[in-house]
């Protein structure tokens, strides 16, 4: 209940990503930083030089930290090298939903949504 | 007068019935929303498939001037102009959630709305037409438009990168919020899937329990004090 009571202050999208992913959803207006001296952004471009654990601190602080996140949009070979903390993840908002990327099309056989569904089926 | 074994058994056999098909009700619609999740996907995909190519297309012409569109270009203080906005109930698209709460349900547009005084309700209109009036020429939008991401480009932006924009807001403002809410929608349908498979198997075990009483059950395995 407590996932539905604060749904309202949620208004922003965040985005972890290749660049071009990032630019690309940043170009229609959904890019947002704080005002100071948080100034937090709602954003993470992640390159090769980007560790794992800085991803994940971004994932977890757009996913429980901030509450002003409604839906989390991640590529999906970013999602892949957290995987273990995307598929455990099952509050209701923010909503992940994983993207793909440039370089990386989508794979339906590893997007979180349709792993649950063969879950489902399997049981 | 207890029930004989025949009328137990028709009756748990109804009961199981019943069960199955309301599992299989729920089973279908999830394929349904299943069916909508994988065409939404398809249309994300190809959206991001020409955006890419047409911010290569931006980043090919700017390469001559040795420019690429990315992150050195950010503004350090943009202000987001597409925000969700979450309305509980909405009583009709989405549809589902899970039992007893209606579902919440996502839609993305322009921060701020483009004419707050377009849609008042209709009993309240003629009386604060007045004070509107008032109120505007009070109070000029307090929160301007924020500058459009294009411009932190530069003021000539090629046209590929114009054509990306425009399917980044197609597929933010389109795709992804129905996305969102297919999703979630499913995952109160898998929720009720399971909710529905657990209580099925309890009515069975309960049936099972009223068929064999226990004194037969521990009698036949010997274990009567």
């Amino acid at each position: 209940m407590s996932a539905q009571t604060d749904f309202r202050d949620r208004q922003f999208l965040a985005v972890i990503g290749d660049e071009d992913s990032v630019t690309g959803l940043l170009l229609a207006g959904i890019g947002h930083v704080t005002p100071p001296p948080d100034n937090q952004k709602n954003f993470l471009v992640v390159d090769n030089k980007t560790d794992n654990a800085a991803i994940e601190a971004a994932f977890d602080k757009f996913s429980t930290e901030r509450k002003d996140i409604a839906i989390i949009l991640i590529n999906q070979h970013v999602a892949d090298r957290i995987r273990h903390r995307i598929d455990t993840y099952t509050a209701a908002f923010p909503t992940v939903l994983e993207i793909p990327s440039k370089d990386h099309p989508y794979d339906p056989e590893k997007d979180s949504v349709l792993r649950r569904i063969r879950r489902l089926f399997g049981e | 007068m207890d029930p004989t074994d025949t009328e137990l058994a028709e009756a748990a056999a109804a009961a199981d019935a019943d069960a199955q098909s309301a599992i299989d009700a729920l089973l279908q619609r999830y394929l349904l929303l299943l069916d909508t999740y994988s065409t939404l996907r398809a249309e994300l995909n190809q959206l991001q498939a020409s955006l890419f190519q047409h911010l290569a297309r931006a980043n090919f012409v700017a390469a001559n001037r040795g420019q690429r569109y990315g992150q050195d270009y950010y503004d350090q203080r943009m202000q987001a102009q597409r925000r969700t906005t979450l309305t509980q109930g909405g009583g009709g698209g989405g549809g589902g959630g899970v039992e007893g709460a209606p579902p919440v349900v996502m839609t993305v547009g322009v921060y701020p709305p483009p004419t707050a005084a377009d849609g008042d309700d209709g009993d309240e209109k003629a009386d604060s037409e007045e004070n509107d009036q008032e109120e505007r020429a009070a109070a000029p939008n307090p929160n301007p438009n924020p500058a459009d991401p294009l411009r932190w480009f530069g003021i000539l932006t090629p046209f590929p990168l114009r054509q990306a924009q425009g399917l980044a807001i197609q597929a933010v403002e389109e795709i992804i919020p129905r996305l969102a809410n297919v999703s979630a929608e499913m995952a109160a349908v898998e929720l009720e899937v399971r909710r529905a498979r657990k209580r099925r198997a309890k009515a069975k075990k309960a049936e099972w329990k009223a068929r064999w009483p226990l004194e037969e059950r521990v009698g036949g395995a010997g274990f009567v004090a």
